[in-house]
């Protein structure tokens, strides 16, 4: 039985362990613009990620960014995610299809879906001047702000399906037992649910932050060309400078942070999660 | 209504219209008449959609991602689906561990793996003197690491509910390991694995940043054919496209669905 693995296995290893092992051998090489890459063993590259400020500065959009949209995106799941998870009637398979749906549909589709909400001539700024509430279009798409909603509407399905889950699990009756005992609905929510729902909250946070950290759609399609995030600077390396070791190194950053901010969040909730 | 019932209520309202708005936005602007978009439009046609089937790259990008979607679920479901089966019957040790490294192309950022892939391949390339960047062979390779975890992830899950004495009581009533394997194992396994093929198909369908490095001339996936296009105009030829790739996957749901209860899978 145990053999089985072995396809799996090999393949991953194949195709994820071998290749992160060679681009971290790259990512110590240098570039030169005639000759391309040279072997060299240097942490050259690492050092200009994080002291060019151009790079720097994009390390640190990626971060707020995603913190952000992560946050948002808990607070915004919670509502749904629970009248998902208490719902009984046939309607709540109809509802998770539903809540599935915009996930699958993926995120460039969903990204276009947005510039055709949020343009100047997009669905918001129509109907707002056919309200006459404004007379000049407000200036959404090509901003943070734009990204922002980007990424929130894009990882939100993921986040109220992983919260769901946990939220069904937790007895109905503990709910009760504290709004008999007198309190009232905020307590329950911030004494009760909210402390048994955070290794949903952790689980839900992980995937969606590496999924924000890794949004590539999103700020190049609502960002504009002046806002950068880490997977397109990556992505630019190898096509229009073809700088590979420095392209390599930014990669490694992206993924140590993204494990790191992970960890760190486990630890943050985690400590508290675990059961008393 | 008290403020934190309504709250709770305009939340869930805010929340799905987030999700939805975009996807009901395309759908609409789709049948728009004029060919800069704006609101409200001036009449409806149908001419956008022969319009897309029209541009070839659209054409060719849908044709490209849906055969490389299907091969990778040939080659990562029954891998994957193998390896949940090893780790959740046998008694390997550090079971921990290996589903961890199997579930590893989830946690890595696609755009990471799809840059070290591409640096693997063109290394490759030089050394066997062949061509694996821009090829139908590499972007497969590619997808197979989105299929095997989705299935590995899945199957476990639907592992778990079952009841490993029913495969028991075949083998003692004389059931070979085969059989038990394919008259009890898997037809009980069936609801998770038709999950994970569907999981695996959409997960490789949409997938753009592991594709971005890999694809090449005439050899593209739908999403990245449609993200170039986007990044010079948003039209309702591109909304026509996005909505045909909406309907296959709202029907691919749908049909999953009547196997096996999505609202349990996931």
């Amino acid at each position: 039985m145990a053999a089985l693995v072995l396809p799996a296995g090999l393949l991953v290893l194949l195709l994820l362990g071998a290749p992160m092992a060679l681009m971290a051998r790259y990512s110590f090489n240098t570039y030169d613009p005639l000759y391309l890459m040279q072997e060299a063993f240097t942490w050259a590259n690492y050092t200009k990620a994080v002291t060019d400020e151009f790079y720097r500065d994009i390390l640190f959009t990626t971060l707020w960014v995603s913190l952000l949209s992560t946050f948002i995106t808990t607070l915004l799941a919670f509502g749904p995610a629970y009248w998902l998870a208490r719902m009984e009637s046939s309607w709540k398979s109809k509802l998770t299809i539903l809540t599935l749906f915009p996930l699958l549909v993926g995120g460039v589709v969903r990204s276009a879906g947005y510039i055709a909400l949020l343009g100047n001539e997009g669905a918001i700024n129509a109907a707002l001047r056919g309200l006459g509430l404004i007379s000049h279009p407000i200036a959404m798409l090509y901003t943070p702000f734009a990204v922002v909603v980007g990424i929130v509407g894009v990882v939100l399905p993921y986040m109220v399906l992983t919260l769901a889950a946990v939220i069904e699990g937790i007895p109905r009756q503990a709910e009760e037992a504290a709004a008999n005992l007198g309190a009232r609905p905020s307590t329950v929510f911030f004494r009760v649910l909210l402390p048994l729902s955070l290794p949903g909250v952790l689980a839900g946070a992980t995937l969606v932050f590496i999924l924000c950290m890794n949004a590539y759609a999103t700020p190049v399609l609502l960002g504009g060309p002046k806002f950068h995030m880490m997977a397109p600077a990556v992505y630019d390396q190898f096509t229009r400078v073809s700088n590979w070791p420095f392209g390599a190194a930014l990669a490694f950053i992206l993924l140590v942070v993204t494990i790191l901010m992970t960890s760190i969040g486990s630890l943050l909730i985690g400590r508290r999660a675990r059961p008393a | 209504m008290s403020p934190g019932r309504l709250l709770y209520r305009g939340g869930i309202i805010a929340a799905y219209v987030l999700m939805l708005a975009p996807v009901a936005a395309l759908v609409a602007i789709s049948f728009f008449r004029d060919e800069i978009v704006s609101f409200p439009p001036s009449g409806f046609t149908l001419h956008w959609y022969a319009n897309g089937f029209a541009r070839s790259e659209f054409m060719s990008g849908f044709i490209v991602s849906a055969k490389v979607a299907v091969l990778a679920c040939l080659i990562g479901v029954p891998a994957g689906t193998a390896a949940a089966l090893g780790i959740a019957r046998s008694n390997l040790p550090f079971k921990g561990a290996f589903t961890t490294f199997m579930l590893s192309p989830l946690i890595v950022p696609g755009i990471v793996a799809g840059t070290a892939l591409y640096l693997t391949f063109l290394m490759a390339q030089n050394r066997l003197d062949m061509d694996i960047t821009g090829t139908l062979g590499g972007l497969v390779a590619a997808h197979v690491l989105l299929a095997i975890p989705w299935t590995v992830r899945v199957v476990t899950a639907s592992l778990q509910g079952l009841d490993g004495a029913v495969e028991e009581a075949a083998a003692n009533l004389g059931a070979r390991p085969w059989q038990v394997f394919w008259r009890v194992t898997l037809p009980m396994l069936r609801p998770g694995i038709v999950a994970a093929v569907m999981f695996s198909f959409i997960q490789s369908f949409e997938n753009l940043e592991l594709t971005l490095l890999l694809v090449g001339p005439g050899m593209s996936t739908l999403p990245i054919e449609m993200i170039n296009y986007l990044e010079f105009r948003m039209d309702p030829t591109l909304a026509a496209v996005a909505t045909v790739q909406v309907v296959l996957i709202a029907a691919l749901m749908l049909i999953t669905d009547r196997f096996v209860k999505l609202s349990r899978v996931v």
